[in-house]
């Protein structure tokens, strides 16, 4: 009998895509496994893929999730110039030949996840099939915090391959805390990859995160151009972006709550922000210290080299004992000081230099004369490094530390600050955020602290600086409080490995090949790292806790007003005169305000009390601005026009002098 | 039984009459016996060639005098499929008077091509053992057949009452070599019934009569043993160039059916070789012999597989008489074997 058998598909079952295969030479193991496809197989690098079994073990089926790492395709050709002798040298000649050669596609996937995990066997022959929704969620272990009511599960994007489109979720425990904690973000700079990609997961961590986990905020510093200066702005999205928030379930609009904060340029009236456009000016603060606020990290601003042990010991002294105290001295006579101010500090110093040097005292207080002029030089300078962050006259206007709000982010522009000033910015605020949430009293549970530039601020080589050893002490401690630090850099390479070490979350965009070359990278297969060298924009490759392989995510565009478009529609606003500016800042309490009223108020006052008045009435937000504003200024002294006695004649003339002799 | 395997799971009902399985089954029966590992060599490749190399004078039924044509149209691909079969066996074991007991498969397949693809239209693969079953001890034979393998008596081929153990070898292969033949036939005879478009068939097409009348199949044949021409004939067929064709012959026997033929250079002549390039195509044989119709359908076909020399078989040795979508086929029953 002879029978002869068709070869073709059945019908009903989904078909499989490909079918595992091993080799003596290329064997499967229980972390990696081989599959071909039919050349037209929507298979790519990052496919997750699921391969079915034959044979049960312990009565079951194994279920083997994978994601594609490494793509080969060959031929039956033995060598490269069988083609060449095959179309005598003529490239052209290839396209005329009636059949194509036989090839294969043949993938090499690493395993996501065994089902069942016990015993853990190398991965069978089997059928292999793309990747249903829930084949995604099993295969990335997602289905363990995607249930019921205890759902912790953050959208981070969409996976897209064939015809599956399914969210990828993270778990808010191991993104916000306690379980882990931190997201760092790697790529190019240009492809407004790393900010919109903050920008996403902020709008989706707002829209997600359990309420039961309890309130979150963010902190963002803005440390470049206008990328964050506009997050309260609709922005253009179209339809695929709009597609991607619906799969999410993140609305498609701007943030709701946005608060911003920058500080005055130095000439201690004009915002030194690109948000600076009257039309938005009604959630823009200004961010001004002063001597207390500052001295409490001046070694942020000074470095080793400029403060030994005995200047050292001169700050403690002088903030612990003089600041905010009233100060009495023998060698000052019976004066009494109370210091508030930077400028108070400055004639604090003058005094104690001129009496010791009018008693020819070569130290005061175990303290050498050269030492307190060289603190007195550095803190000094401090004013001047920090002007319009730092002020004179000790006026403060700070973030709302104990009533912060959640799902609000607070913005801080520190992108035309000079390095000192950013440093001690963050370091101040960081510190403060640290300080409430330990207190339980910040207003809000959990915050997520933006920094971008990373490698900047914590790099891998340099000196330890203040800044790098308080983004460690972030990364390493800060999710026992609910301080988040989301990171964006250029050069994760560049950035000291125990800052992304500790961040549970990384996200790559697009790479520079370069930095691909590193050892950070030699976990990835080539095939990945060119993909990651290739990504488009609005794509990321996502690691996390609970994947054990990165995945490829797609994410929408930012609802959001781009920086550029920003600064476009709302252009910054020109310096302007001093009665403008403070009009300006005024009118964010009063919009009933005129110039004409504030020329009137201020009359001929100097700079220094009209910016001082300015800078109490928005501290303290009167019902009554006018009046408010007037109280704060001295007493006009009255002015009288001097009227000129006429001087007596030398000589008066006889009425009838016709000469006027 | 037939025992069947393919790219689709066996049924349960049919045995598994594979190579190890009939090594399995051996050792079960006779646990103390030398059993074949499946290291040895096939058989085909320690076989000699039977056939003696001759020449036969052709009878030409176009032309006069055998002459070379130019095959002046440009080669054009028509081909929809094509047909080859091949066979692989093994010495099981051998008896205690070193009769063998041969494993044998006999395969074939038709690759149907589909956008410059090719893709198996059908394929019959068939496990058997071979053996003289006078020479076999009866127990064994019985129980053999008892597990389901289907069993091949080759007394008849083997003849005479010799025993060296190389003519039941031979007559092994002889018999699975009628077995590979047997399913090509189907193959091509199930094609030609129900199929109209042009087939290439790796061989002669003359073995069966359905398949030798059809219009649609066409045979190429790579091996020269039998040349059909002599003399001065040879000489001009032996001088054809690459993409000329030898005028039309009739190629006839006692138990096949008759077909036309002709000589074809794919490859222009290199090195020695005579033969280089060259092969024989069969077609089948008009009703009515008329010369101009006949010349034409030989450009026809020629053009056809002119068409097929690209891309070449690299890196199978017989590359320079071998169409693509033969090596294809081979691939194919290589893999599946």
């Amino acid at each position: 009998m002879t029978e002869t058998i068709d070869v073709g598909l059945t019908t009903g079952a989904p078909p499989p895509l490909g079918r595992v295969v091993a080799t003596e030479r290329k064997p499967n193991t229980p972390h990696e496994f081989h599959f071909w496809t039919a050349l037209d197989s929507p298979v790519g690098i990052g496919t997750i893929v699921r391969v079915e079994g034959d044979q049960p073990v312990n009565g079951q089926i194994p279920q083997i999730y994978g994601i594609v790492v490494e793509g080969f395709s060959y031929t039956d050709l033995a060598t490269p110039l069988h083609d060449v002798l095959g179309h005598d040298g003529t490239p052209g000649g290839a396209s005329l030949a009636a059949t194509h050669r036989a090839e294969i596609r043949l993938y090499t996937a690493a395993v996501l996840r065994q089902m069942p995990e016990e015993p853990l066997q190398p991965v069978p022959m089997g059928r292999v099939y793309l990747a249903a929704d829930d084949d995604v969620a099993v295969a990335l272990r997602m289905d363990g915090y995607l249930r019921g009511d205890n759902r912790t599960g953050i959208p981070v994007g969409v996976y897209r391959a064939g015809g599956t489109d399914a969210p990828i979720y993270l778990d808010a425990d191991f993104l916000i805390g306690p379980e882990a904690a931190h997201l760092n973000i790697t790529g190019v700079s240009g492809l407004a990859t790393k900010t919109s990609a903050i920008e996403w997961i902020l709008a989706s961590i707002f829209a997600h995160f359990p309420e039961k986990k309890g309130s979150v905020a963010a902190l963002c510093f803005n440390v470049k151009g206008p990328d964050l200066c506009f997050l309260d702005q609709p922005g253009k999205i179209d339809e695929a972006d709009k597609a991607l928030y619906e799969k999410c379930g993140v609305p498609a609009e701007p943030f709701e709550n946005v608060q911003y904060f920058a500080p005055y340029k130095p000439d201690g009236f004009s915002l030194n922000t690109l948000r600076s456009n009257e039309q938005l000016l009604g959630n823009v603060s200004s961010l001004t210290w002063g001597l207390r606020e500052v001295l409490q990290y001046a070694e942020v601003l000074l470095n080793k080299d400029d403060v030994d042990a005995k200047a050292d010991a001169l700050i403690d002294f002088i903030r612990e004992r003089i600041v905010d105290r009233d100060f009495t001295d023998p060698l000052l006579g019976n004066k009494s000081y109370r210091v508030r101010s930077f400028a108070d500090l400055e004639q604090w110093f003058k005094d104690v230099l001129s009496a010791m040097e009018n008693r020819g005292n070569e130290g005061w207080r175990t303290h050498h004369v050269a030492t307190i002029r060289k603190v007195r030089n550095r803190l000094s300078n401090i004013s001047t490094r920090c002007a319009g962050l730092v002020t004179d006259d000790g006026g403060v206007s700070d973030l709302p530390f104990g009533s912060f709000q959640d799902r609000t982010v607070y913005v801080i522009d520190v992108a035309s600050l000079e390095e000192d000033a950013q440093d001690l910015i963050f370091a101040r605020v960081v510190t403060k955020l640290r300080e409430h949430l330990e207190k339980r009293d910040l207003g809000v549970n959990h915050v997520i602290v933006f920094v971008d530039e990373l490698n900047k601020y914590a790099p891998t080589d340099g000196q330890d600086t203040y800044v790098r050893k308080m983004l460690l002490d972030l990364a390493e401690r800060g999710r026992y409080l609910g301080l988040v630090l989301f990171s964006a850099q250029q050069f994760r390479s560049q950035v000291h490995r125990r800052v992304v070490g500790n961040s549970g979350t990384a996200l790559y965009g697009r790479m520079d090949a370069d930095e691909l070359a590193t050892p950070g990278y030699s976990v990835l297969s080539p095939a990945v790292k060119t993909k990651l060298a290739t990504l488009e924009k609005g794509q990321l490759m996502v690691r996390h806790p609970h994947f054990t392989q990165p995945i490829f995510v797609r994410f929408p565009r930012p609802a959001i007003m781009r920086g550029r478009d920003g600064a476009e529609q709302y252009p910054q606003a020109v310096d302007i005169e001093l009665d403008a500016a403070v009009l300006r800042s005024l009118r964010t309490l009063d919009p009933s305000l005129t110039l004409g009223w504030l020329r009137d108020a201020i009359g001929i006052r100097d700079d220094e009390e009209v910016i001082r008045a300015r800078n109490a009435t928005l501290r303290e937000r009167p019902a009554d601005v006018k009046k408010f504003f007037q109280s704060q200024l001295r007493p006009a002294a009255v002015t009288h026009t001097p009227v000129r006695p006429l001087a007596p004649a030398v000589r008066s003339s006889p009425a009838d002098d016709p000469y006027g002799f | 039984m037939l025992a069947m395997s393919a790219i689709q799971p066996s049924s349960p009902t049919h045995a598994d009459a594979s190579f190890r399985a009939a090594v399995r089954l051996l050792a079960s029966l006779m646990p103390d016996a030398p059993i074949a590992t499946g290291s040895e060599p096939p058989l085909e490749s320690l076989a000699q060639a039977t056939e003696p190399p001759r020449t036969v004078e052709a009878i030409l039924i176009e032309d006069a005098a055998m002459r070379a044509h130019r095959v002046f149209e440009p080669p054009v691909a028509q081909f929809a499929a094509f047909l080859d079969g091949t066979q692989a066996s093994r010495t099981l074991y051998s008896c205690d008077d070193g009769t063998p007991i041969v494993h044998g498969t006999a395969a074939a397949v038709i690759r149907e091509r589909r956008n410059k693809r090719l893709y198996t239209r059908r394929h019959v693969v068939a496990h058997r053992l071979y053996a003289n079953r006078r020479r076999v001890p009866g127990w064994l034979w019985a129980r053999l057949a008892e597990s389901g393998m289907e069993l091949r008596d080759t007394a008849e081929e083997e003849g005479g009452d010799g025993s060296h153990p190389f003519a039941s070898r031979d007559a092994a292969i002889h018999r699975l070599q009628r077995d590979r033949e047997q399913a090509e036939h189907a193959l091509a005879e199930e094609w030609c019934r129900h199929d109209d478009r042009p087939i290439l068939i790796d061989g002669g097409i003359s073995g069966v009569d359905t398949v030798a009348r059809s219009s649609c199949a066409v045979g190429v044949i790579k091996s020269h043993r039998t040349l059909y021409a002599e003399g001065d004939a040879l000489v001009k067929i032996f001088a054809l160039r690459r993409g000329e064709r030898s005028s039309v012959f009739r190629v006839a026997s006692e138990w096949r059916t008759p077909v036309a033929s002709w000589y074809l250079r794919l490859r222009d002549r290199a090195g020695t070789d005579p033969m280089w390039g060259l092969v024989r195509v069969e077609v089948a044989h008009p009703e009515r012999v008329d010369e101009g119709a006949i010349g034409a359908r030989a450009d026809e076909v020629s053009r056809w597989i002119l068409a097929e020399a690209t891309p070449v078989s690299l890196p199978d040795g017989r590359w320079d008489k071998m169409v693509y979508g033969v090596r294809d086929c081979e691939e194919f029953l290589r893999a599946v074997l």
